[in-house]
């Protein structure tokens, strides 16, 4: 699924004042790279939070734990993690889902728990996009 | 310092939500929120002619009765989103849709188990659920559970029962710590027994031996339970929570 720099950027400013107020911060802060916890002191009660709102101003349905499955994709979940830790493989995935976010980022050995860390407010944007795509039904139906 | 005169309550134009609100103390509970001010949205089960008798006897726009069953996560969230569309927030939810099945454990069929599980505990988590997010947004909120006496002190026959509200009690001190950093306060009353349809059975099983463990002797008012839900959902209780307030006239174990 193919995601633009103009698609993100149609979004952001809507996900920008959705985030400001939930983390009530000043909406300056709220950048594309800003990681959500280390640079907006993001909450794990704040996803929740974030994640509702987006559903709300976007009426997308954001099921949680979206990122995390989709990042994981058809590795299982034993080839993705072990112990509580990332696997080469699994970073590797990461890596390429979390394409925004910049890869000295990704320290081995990184632990699941905190992957949420590696989060920017552009990993929203493209969550929400994806999930708006989502809900609109394949219109073009080939007949013959 | 001067005395407060404790009259307003901080309630009025507050949004509530009171699970089964046909019942005996539901229905006490939504009279007492309703005459502080509050819109209710008060749910009921089956007993829809009760639910229109208590609306018709508020101001209109005051209570409104809506058919969920609480078991029912979906219809939950629905109601949840019906009432912030309706009314802009909720402020308030009392989780007090319960049901009881007495029987002795090893007489009880395996639904006296289960629908008394998943109205008294799935329910209220699912009603939980559906409204936590709005408060967290919000950030203030007040939930108060409807548990028991029987989740300390059982009594015979009651062992689903008892089990489904010492899970409520459980599970009122752990949402409290959850959302404490958002400032939703999470408290439980637990009456003893009440003059509802809910307890005649017990009532009139063992009548002596009711009254012979209640420390005032008698048998307590609906609204004496629904007095301790307006204080927890006042402004005068802003610093509890994580509390189980027992209404139950010092009900004794044995």
């Amino acid at each position: 699924m193919n995601i633009t720099r103009d698609d993100i950027m149609t979004i952001f400013p809507k996900v920008a004042e959705t985030m400001a107020s939930a983390l009530a911060c000043d909406k300056e802060r709220v950048t594309l790279e800003a990681s959500l916890i280390d640079d907006l002191g993001a909450e794990s009660i704040d996803f929740l939070d974030i994640v509702f709102r987006l559903e709300r101003a976007f009426k997308v349905k954001i099921p949680r734990g979206k990122i995390l499955e989709e990042a994981r994709g058809d590795l299982s979940e034993s080839e993705f993690e072990k112990g509580g830790e990332v696997t080469e493989a699994g970073a590797d995935r990461l890596k390429s889902f979390l394409s925004e976010v910049s890869p000295e980022r990704f320290k081995a050995p990184l632990k699941v728990a905190d992957i949420p860390r590696l989060f920017t407010v552009e990993t929203f944007c493209k969550v929400v996009i994806r999930q708006q795509r989502v809900a609109v039904p394949a219109m073009s139906v080939q007949t013959s | 310092m001067s005395i407060p005169t404790l009259v307003d309550s901080g309630l009025s134009d507050g949004v509530a939500i009171v699970t089964g609100g046909s019942g005996g103390i539901g229905r006490a509970i939504v009279q007492v929120l309703a005459d502080c001010g509050m819109q209710v949205v008060m749910t009921y089960h089956q007993n829809a002619t009760a639910a229109a008798e208590i609306v018709a006897k508020h101001p209109a726009n005051r209570v409104w009765a809506e058919a969920v069953d609480v078991r029912d996560a979906a219809a939950c969230v629905a109601l949840a989103e019906r009432v912030v569309d309706r009314s802009g927030r909720i402020d308030l939810l009392v989780n007090n849709a319960g049901v009881t099945r007495d029987n002795p454990l090893a007489a009880m069929e395996p639904e006296d188990v289960s629908v008394v599980i998943e109205t008294n505990v799935t329910g209220t988590l699912n009603m939980t659920r559906a409204v936590v997010p709005f408060m967290v947004s919000q950030r203030r909120g007040k939930i108060i559970n409807i548990s028991s006496v029987s989740a300390e002190k059982g009594g015979r026959g009651q062992t689903n029962y008892a089990a489904s509200k010492g899970a409520i009690n459980a599970f009122t001190r752990a949402l409290a710590v959850e959302l404490a950093p958002r400032k939703i306060m999470v408290n439980a009353v637990a009456p003893g027994v009440i003059e509802t349809e809910m307890s005649r059975p017990l009532r009139e099983r063992a009548p002596d031996e009711v009254l012979s463990r209640i420390l005032l002797r008698r048998i307590g008012r609906p609204e004496e339970v629904a007095y301790a839900v307006w204080f927890l959902s006042s402004k005068y209780a802003d610093y509890i929570t994580g509390q189980i307030l027992h209404v139950d006239g010092g009900f004794k174990m044995e």
